[in-house]
């Protein structure tokens, strides 16, 4: 594999051919924030937030460095003023659009955000398309993204109930502003998108303490699948790996607690 | 004609015939059940129906065997495509540049504001959908209004206004 | 319902062409039972003159010549044809021999030119075209200014053939290029040919074609041949005239490309606007295949290339060449955020050529012609020539084709005849919603059409949509109006065009509302920059260039709508008022007559008045009032 030498943030790294750059910032304990980029799914570099410059030859671009294959010599800034001004742009621009996610909200304050500049438009969602490509790899027979430019939304076939979904929760999981919840009522589970019942399954009955149960999710997975979204805010005291576990336990507590299958880990400091 | 949409999520639920043996046809014989080829397939079905049926959705799914929601992805995102019913006539006025230097966008307002429906929308009676082209390519003689396909040069309020008293009369 | 053209059905002794030679031998037969001196009537049936009404012109001639006695003369021929170019003077109606020129003609003129002209060889002045200036008639089609200072290389066939009809191509040389590269070339030749002639993307980007044709014919995989025919500027018909009048050129040019690029199979993406282009493929691309000109062993050389339509569905973003393919495969039309061209993995993620209908167009001349003949037409950067849709506030309206490196001016007044009602020029806009406005001929007095140079000015090619603006035009509406449209046509998938397009749209719309706010401009710089640096696609990196450009040219007009709360052209309904000038008026009446709802009063030869309080700013008041005495306020 083909060995390249790169100048990331004035440092010199080499890289295999074809790495991408967010991989090699991850290598390098470089810092980039992401938002749309899971670790289990293709990049979609939809969310833009990962753009920093490279310089290929003589003339810097921008590209996102979730999906851009490093193939030659170059070099990269991740930080420079131009690149925290476009994030600090799309952190503005989202959070009109979902005032009250709270990882947004660690962004905002992280990169000076002027959060009364642009009208609220009182959506519930990023547009990550996360939870479409999450059940894409599960069933894909759920979510999609329907519609187009400012009327792009996660929906359902005909919005109605989808009759495919198998309620593994992924969707719930992976949604970075958790706008997608998840319920079991009288047997029958149910995940709930844009206060719409977006698909419902029936649970089976234990048939040995007549309870409802859902389908088991793996924490590993989940781990993965939280991988490096969990962006520490400034003032953490605990590490992203203390922090992924913490959080972890704390979901599948919520989730799992009434079937009672969830042991406990030994915890470090609440996170 | 007055109109609001709701006559059409009416017959959206109300059953429609659907012909499988014509959805057939066109799904695995005119297009040989080519998953690539759903667009024009999609287009053939709404060609029939003039829209797209949930029902027909439903069974295009299982014949080529691509999620319904996929389906409903493409039928969302490409703007000749309806999921509710359209009306006897499509009035299409082209918004493209040369069309709007020459007041289509005046025209759209006019036809609006007379049958009560925005671009998009198809009135209470099924009688017109009213809908909004980007460029037909016939920008010399614009301001252009296409009616069923047939294009309509250096239209103007006055003819619109008799068409849709010649619609009113039908 | 389409109206029914009758289409010309290939003889049924027409065998397959076996072979290069053969295909020669054809058209020597073809044109020796052509006689060059019967008389032959070309009717313009592109979609502006069919739009105008010239199909009922062709069933009428059709009538009238199959009533009339011929008396042992040449029966005349009538063909329906695609665009002849002067769009504004349609229908057009040429009749040969002698290249005679017909405008505005209507279904009664018919007889008329039947026993007048066809039978006893007389003009019909008020049929023929005149100058602005002058009471001259000129005859001929190709003496005529508008034609005349053109140089029509990839349009030379239109107007001319039946495109329904392959025979009337093929005596013109269509496949001929296709037969001598099957012969006499080795595909490398062709990539050679093509890179030295330095012909470049005609679809807007201008990546220069041979480069792209080398590059996908190196990759391994199954390669494809793909036309873009999903032309969708608003203002650009140049790609429909080509398919709708000239397809077995783009034909064969796609033939060509696959011969050089180890291809067998063609895709041809036609947006879904545009029937006619679809019909008229559907009748060609069968003709071609019968007679051994596509398809299974073309010409008897073993050479396969099949070629399938595959339409659009009203998707402007499926122009770009990624939402493309994905169309292709049937799924929705969202660019790929893939950082390997198409050329690597495109369409079925395998390496896909993919060209603009006008860049296939003119690889049969390039072939025929040689590449060093080609670089002789147009510059250093951008050799050959470009067609052009010219439309908006000009007298010409219609296709030109231009050698690169024509002055823009040239293009407005030697050729498009001017602005009409001596109004005076604001600009030029080319390359539709990815394109700038450019100033003409005040902050720039001039600019010489090339692929660097307009890039420069803020603008781009494009695909060839030129739209003349005069001063009546209000610049922050028509970036407004181009925001608008990408607004409705973004896909939505990344922030900053999807984001970007809602707040310059939210903020433009406030402006010619006469709301605008101190910081509008800056912030719409703000936005526009990024969106342009940050977007996933070229319709996001582009987005942004109709408001930046009409900032960086425009401000004072941007300024009067933000800060004074004025229009001063006159389009902005709630920043303007009319007034008529006491001291031009004349009273003489015509303001107060083609007014609609009676808010002019005035008697004869006295000062006449607008009641502010009735007029709707409609501009009949305006635009016809002859001592322009109606003032913008």
């Amino acid at each position: 594999m083909k060995v390249l030498n790169i100048v990331l943030n004035g440092k010199a790294v080499t890289a295999k051919a074809g790495q991408t750059i967010l991989e090699l910032a991850r290598e390098n304990g470089v810092f980039i924030p992401t938002l749309c980029d899971s670790p289990a799914l293709e990049p979609a570099a939809m969310c833009r937030l990962c753009t920093v410059q490279v310089i290929e030859g003589n003339r810097p671009k921008f590209v996102t460095a979730c999906n851009f294959p490093l193939r030659r010599d170059a070099e990269v800034v991740t930080d420079s003023p131009e690149v925290r001004h476009g994030r600090k742009l799309i952190i503005e621009l989202l959070m009109a659009r979902c005032p009250t996610s709270p990882e947004l909200q660690r962004l905002a304050v992280d990169y000076g955000c002027d959060l009364e500049r642009f009208s609220p438009l009182n959506d519930d969602c990023v547009v990550c398309g996360l939870c479409t490509r999450a059940c894409e790899a599960v069933t894909g027979r759920t979510l999609s993204l329907a519609g187009r430019g400012t009327a792009i939304h996660v929906d359902t076939a005909f919005q109605k109930a989808s009759a495919f979904c198998i309620g593994c929760g992924a969707c719930v999981q992976i949604c970075p502003v958790k706008k997608i919840a998840m319920e079991d009522v009288d047997g029958e589970r149910r995940i709930i998108l844009h206060g719409r019942i977006a698909s419902r399954v029936k649970l089976p009955r234990c048939t040995s303490c007549g309870k409802y149960f859902g389908p088991v999710i793996d924490l590993n997975q989940v781990m993965e699948r939280m991988g490096e979204r969990l962006i520490p805010p400034p003032n953490a005291t605990i590490c992203p790996e203390c922090s992924r576990r913490n959080l972890a336990i704390k979901l599948g507590r919520r989730h799992f607690e009434q079937y009672g299958v969830f042991e406990e880990e030994g915890q470090a400091n609440a996170g | 004609m007055s109109g609001t949409a709701c006559a059409c999520r009416e017959i959206k639920s109300r059953e429609i015939e659907i012909d499988y043996n014509l959805l057939d046809k066109i799904i695995r014989v005119d297009y040989g059940g080519n998953k690539e080829a759903m667009i024009m397939m999609m287009q053939a079905i709404q060609q029939v129906y003039r829209f797209l049926p949930e029902a027909a959705v439903q069974y295009l799914s299982q014949v080529i065997d691509v999620p319904t929601t996929k389906i409903y992805e493409v039928a969302t995102f490409y703007a000749s495509f309806s999921l509710e019913p359209k009306g006897k006539y499509i009035l299409s006025v082209c918004t493209g540049t040369a069309c709007h230097l020459r007041g289509s966008g005046g025209m759209v307002e006019h036809i609006s504001k007379r049958l009560g429906i925005t671009p998009g929308k198809t009135t209470s009676d099924l009688k017109l959908t009213l809908e909004t082209v980007n460029c037909v390519g016939a920008c010399a003689v614009a301001p252009v209004v296409v009616i069923d396909e047939k294009c309509h040069p250096k239209a103007d309020i006055s003819m619109l206004n008799d068409f849709i008293d010649h619609l009113n009369a039908e | 319902m389409t109206e029914a053209i009758q289409t010309a059905i290939l003889p049924s002794e027409a065998a397959k062409i076996m072979s290069p030679e053969g295909l020669a031998l054809f058209r020597q037969e073809l044109l020796s039972g052509h006689d060059p001196n019967a008389p032959l009537v070309l009717v313009c049936c592109g979609t502006g003159c069919r739009a105008a009404g010239s199909v009922a012109v062709v069933d009428k001639f059709r009538q009238v010549l199959s009533g009339t006695a011929w008396n042992g003369k040449v029966v005349p021929m009538i063909k329906h044809t695609g665009c002849h170019g002067l769009c504004s003077r349609g229908p057009l109606v040429v009749i040969e021999p002698g290249d005679l020129f017909y405008q505005r003609v209507t279904v009664d003129d018919v007889e008329e030119i039947v026993n007048k002209t066809i039978l006893n060889n007389e003009t019909i002045a008020r049929l023929q075209y005149k100058p602005a200036n002058s009471k001259e008639v000129i005859s001929k089609t190709s003496d005529i200014p508008y034609y005349a200072k053109q140089t029509r290389l990839v349009l030379k066939n239109i107007g001319k053939v039946d495109p329904t009809d392959i025979r009337d191509s093929i005596m013109r040389g269509s496949y001929s290029a296709l037969a001598k590269v099957l012969t006499r070339m080795s595909p490398q030749d062709v990539i050679n040919e093509v890179a030295d002639s330095k012909l470049r993307g005609r679809g807007g980007a201008g990546f220069p074609t041979g480069l792209k044709w080398e590059s996908c014919a190196r990759q391994e995989g199954t390669r494809y041949v793909i036309c873009n025919a999903d032309e969708g500027d608003p203002g650009a018909f140049m790609d429909g005239a080509l398919l709708e009048g000239d397809p077995h050129s783009v034909l064969e040019g796609m033939a060509i490309c696959a011969y050089a690029i180890g291809s067998n199979r063609g895709y041809m993406y036609v947006r879904a606007e545009y029937p006619m282009a679809v019909k008229t493929l559907t009748i060609a691309i069968p003709q071609a295949e019968a007679l051994g000109l596509l398809g299974e062993n073309i010409m008897g050389t073993g050479f396969n290339f099949k070629v399938t339509i595959s339409t659009g569905a009203g998707a402007f973003v499926c122009g770009e060449s990624s939402a493309l393919m994905a169309s292709l495969e049937g799924k929705v039309g969202r660019p790929r955020p893939k950082y390997i061209r198409s050329v690597e993995k495109g369409f079925r993620d395998s390496p896909s050529n993919l060209n603009n209908v006008e860049t296939y167009a003119n690889i049969p001349g390039i072939i025929t012609n040689g590449a060093e003949w080609y670089k002789s037409y147009g510059t250093q950067r951008s050799s050959g020539t470009k067609v052009f849709a010219l439309t908006g506030n000009v007298n010409n309206i219609g296709l030109v084709e231009v050698p690169m490196g024509i002055s823009l001016m040239e293009i407005v007044f030697g050729i498009g005849g001017g602005i009409p009602n001596k109004r005076a020029l604001k600009g030029v806009q080319t390359g539709g919603p990815s394109g700038g406005c450019i100033p003409i001929p005040h902050t720039i007095p001039d600019i010489n059409v090339g692929y660097g140079k307009l890039a420069e000015v803020g603008s781009i090619m494009g695909s060839g949509g030129m739209i003349v603006m005069d001063e009546d035009t209000c610049m922050v509406e028509v970036a407004r109006y181009f925001v608008n449209f990408l607004f409705q046509e973004s896909c939505g998938q990344c922030t900053p065009c999807r984001e970007g397009l809602i707040r310059m749209r939210e903020i433009l719309t406030r402006i010619t509302q006469g709301q605008g706010k101190e910081g509008d401009i800056e912030l719409l710089e703000e936005i526009g920059n990024f969106t342009n640096s940050f977007s996933l696609c070229g319709l996001g990196t582009s987005a942004a260039n109709p408001v930046l450009s009409t900032i960086r040219y425009f401000r004072e007009e941007y300024n009067a709508h933000v800060r004074d709360k004025k229009c001063p052209a006159g389009v902005c309904k709630p920043l303007f008022h009319y007034e008529i000038n006491p001291e031009t008026c004349t009273g003489c009446g015509l303001c107060k007559s083609k007014c609609p709802v009676k808010a002019i009063s005035g008697e004869k030869k006295k000062t006449h008045v607008i009641d502010q309080s009735l007029c709707i700013k409609c501009m009949e008041c305006y635009k016809g009032c002859k001592f322009r005495s109606v003032i913008i306020k």
